[in-house]
């Protein structure tokens, strides 16, 4: 995925970098010959019908959806152009929506990354025991969403929880961690964060791990400092990964729904109302289908964006 | 060029073809493992939504029926929640795959009625002159249309509230009445907050629109206008109005007082609640009645169980149910809509009915259950567990206290429970009731236009 732009240049007849390849370009490598043309729809094909069925012919119905209002069984029955998507974006609730969203989006990949890299710093040295830790760091992975929820409520519990207890015994104020809207937010990323961990860790120190150790040694006889080593030797050195992480980490987030369904439901006063939570509820719970397909056109859009940002923005400071 | 292709052909084609052939064999086996009744027996799929103890206890009835004659054979299985599985039915009607019964809960009723997916029991109830007399009319309300029963009243429950009576006693608190005022609830709540010294907390009431619903039924107010929806199809919605104020005022007065604990919403505020109810951390909460089972066993204090709470001065209607029906569908043969309705009279059957009470919590809703000695054993055990089936009984249905007969009641409750966070949250009253309003009656248009108005 890494390396799509290579890829992209071998097999497109552009390749206007390559010498070779522009001598070898003829008519006959473009358009296919015959023997050529029935052993692609072979390998095609199958392929094809199944990326039709289950990925082209739902998309073109997700958009035909979205131009109607949908009746109680589903079917569409009027149809009312842009109106579906002019109601969503000019509504108070689903801008809040989006704004959520975007916050638990961004705070989630922000944090899971910095943590993930200190631990995995911690974790990449060489000291007796240090197996136990990365065990321990990256045992999270293990936890499935619906184990990761319930064993949080139970922390977050207004009455009998830990974290009650413990500002119980402090005499500090109770927290509403679920039903306060901004520390229910606050109490999914932390979810959420604290899920993802292992995954990012475990990706990260593979990363540091495989950095040529003669660097630091060089680095070390130079001087530097270990602090000085990680920004210009190690965080360099492994930004292919960081790339990928990130961009792993922020689609995740987007996609992010068994949490918010087990722990807040999208409450309180909408606060953890996620992009893909409401799509859910808007099409399985109310069977408003159009304005669901709606939804998930413009989560699409916007996934494609942030993508696209990462691609143009991010790839430039990485080095391969 | 040729190598690759020689070797794509050696490689690739075997792997294709492995793949078509396992395709293949996972339709045929599929299309083929559908459930086999016991030859000479008619089939009846039923799809239900009852997890946990109640399948068990479904299963159970389902087996004795099934033993109890020769021509039928329902297959019971599990959907998951209520609200999926409302969008399963609709979306499978028609094909193989599509139930002969199904299981569909209180606020999908308008929904189910619009699909024109099932056969009223009416007509069953019609052909074979059966007496529902017996069943609860209250329950029955519920699910009828201008006194055509829809659907048959199965799983049905009532929101009680629930108090800690050793807690009560040892702080010398005189227990809520009966059926408590709203001001009765209150002094029980501050009294056991301050006396225990803010050690127990004194109430909560969770943030969920059936239980607002459930205040208005109880305040004989319509939240939708054709009365609620019974005399025809609603057009305009009032959640505005004095009496869910009123409701919130009260809850407003006790989280000022400090007594009050916010659980949130949800599942998991259930959980919650009644973890620290069985604690001992909690005095009073409102839930459903099915939960008694769950509040008696493990429990080292004793329970009490009163009415849900009436607005001061105002005498209460009664309160509507929750929880499911049993509707046929019409796109199987009479002779599988016949076995459907079969069972449907089993299940509300007074013995059926007085151990799915025992075993579940849900009420019985056939009136000769309660000399059924499943119940009376179970009364002599725990005298409280008969309240809620004293309001059920006491309940005369009308327009407010039958339901709303409203399509899109999951956004609806949605809304309502928004309006409740906003205002447990410290937010305007009316500000919070007259935002929740507008969504609904936008929600209600729209609905109404992508239907044609259901002309």
């Amino acid at each position: 995925m890494l390396k799509s732009p290579a890829t992209h240049s071998s097999t497109t007849p552009l390749a206007s970098n390559d010498e070779t390849s522009k001598a070898t370009k003829s008519r006959s490598d473009f358009w296919l010959n015959a023997k050529d043309k029935y052993y692609a729809w072979i390998f095609l094909g199958p392929s094809l019908l199944i990326l039709g069925v289950f990925i082209f012919y739902p998309m073109l119905k997700t958009l035909y959806l979205s131009l109607f209002l949908t009746n109680t069984v589903g079917k569409p029955t009027v149809f009312v152009g842009l109106a579906n998507y002019i109601n969503l974006l000019t509504s108070a609730d689903y801008l809040n929506s989006l704004a959520v969203t975007m916050v638990y989006v961004l705070a989630v990949t922000a944090i899971t990354i910095v943590l993930g890299l200190v631990l995995a710093n911690f974790a990449s040295k060489q000291l007796a025991g240090i197996g136990i830790f990365r065990t321990l760091f990256s045992a999270t992975m293990g936890v499935s969403v619906s184990v990761a929820a319930i064993f949080w409520l139970f922390i977050f519990n207004p009455s009998t929880g830990f974290l009650s207890l413990v500002s119980t015994w402090l005499h500090l104020p109770q927290i509403g961690w679920l039903t306060d809207p901004t520390w229910a937010m606050v109490a999914v990323i932390i979810t959420t964060v604290w899920m993802n961990l292992g995954f990012t860790f475990l990706i990260l120190l593979g990363a540091m791990q495989s950095v040529p150790t003669t660097l630091y040694e060089a680095a070390s006889i130079e001087g530097a400092t270990p602090r000085y080593q990680l920004f210009h030797i190690t965080i360099p050195m492994i930004s292919p990964t960081l790339f990928f992480v990130s961009i792993i980490t922020l689609i995740e987030g987007f996609k992010s729904f068994g949490l918010i369904d087990l722990m807040t439901k999208g409450g309180p006063t909408n606060a953890t109302n996620m992009l893909v939570y409401r799509i859910y509820k808007d099409a399985f719970y109310s069977g408003n289908y159009a304005q669901a397909s709606a939804e998930s056109l413009i989560l699409t859009v916007i996934i494609a964006i942030f993508t696209l940002i990462q691609f143009k923005v991010l790839e430039k400071r990485v080095n391969y | 060029m040729k190598k690759i292709l020689a070797f794509l052909r050696a490689h690739i084609l075997p792997v294709i073809a492995i793949v078509v052939v396992a395709l293949g064999a996972v339709v045929y086996t599929s299309a083929h493992n559908q459930v086999s009744a016991k030859p000479g027996r008619t089939k009846i799929v039923f799809w239900n939504e009852m997890g946990g103890p109640a399948e068990v206890a479904l299963d159970q009835m389902v087996d004795k029926f099934n033993k109890s004659q020769t021509k039928y054979e329902v297959i019971p299985q599990y959907q998951g929640a209520y609200d999926e599985a409302v969008q399963k039915i609709i979306q499978s009607h028609g094909s193989s795959a599509s139930p002969a019964l199904f299981q569909s809960f209180d606020i999908s009723t308008a929904q189910m009625m619009h699909s024109k997916y099932t056969t009223p029991v009416q007509k069953f109830i019609d052909a074979d002159h059966y007496n529902v007399s017996d069943i609860s009319p209250v329950a029955r309300s519920f699910y009828s249309n201008k006194g055509k029963q829809l659907a048959m009243p199965f799983n049905t429950s009532q929101p009680v509230l629930y108090y800690n009576a050793t807690l009560l006693k040892k702080y010398h608190i005189t227990p809520p009445a009966k059926s408590p005022s709203y001001s009765d609830v209150t002094r029980v709540a501050e009294q056991l907050y301050k006396r225990s010294g803010h050690k127990v907390k004194g109430m909560t009431m969770e943030i969920y629109g059936w239980l607002m619903e459930e205040a208005l039924a109880n305040a004989k107010t319509s939240l939708v206008n054709n009365g609620d929806g019974h005399t025809g199809n609603p057009t305009k919605i009032n959640l505005n109005n004095p009496t869910t104020k009123n409701y919130l005022k009260w809850i407003r007065t006790n989280i000022k007082s400090g007594d009050f604990v916010n659980y949130g919403s949800g599942a998991s505020a259930e959980t919650n609640e009644i973890a620290a109810f069985l604690a001992g951390k909690l005095g009073i909460f409102v839930q459903s009645s099915a939960y008694i089972g769950q509040l008696t066993t493990g429990n080292k204090d004793k329970l009490g169980i009163s009415y849900f709470p009436h607005p001061d001065g105002k005498k209460a209607n009664g309160v509507g149910i929750g929880g499911a029906a049993l509707w046929i569908s019409n796109d199987k043969p009479k002779k599988v809509q016949k076995g459907a309705f079969e069972f449907i009279k089993y299940a509300l059957r007074p013995d059926s009915q007085a151990n799915w009470q025992k075993a579940t919590g849900y009420l019985a809703l056939n009136s000769k259950s309660q000399s059924q000695p499943a119940l009376k054993s179970l009364y002599a055990k725990q005298p409280e567990a008969r309240v809620p089936g004293e309001q059920l009984a006491a309940a005369k249905p009308n327009n407010t206290n039958s339901g709303i007969l409203m399509e899109g009641m999951q956004l609806t409750r949605e809304l309502e429970e928004t309006s409740m966070e906003t205002v447990y949250d410290g937010g305007s009253i009316s500000k919070a009731l007259s935002t929740a309003n507008q969504g609904m009656n936008a929600n209600l248009k729209t609905t109404n236009r992508a239907n044609h108005d259901y002309q």
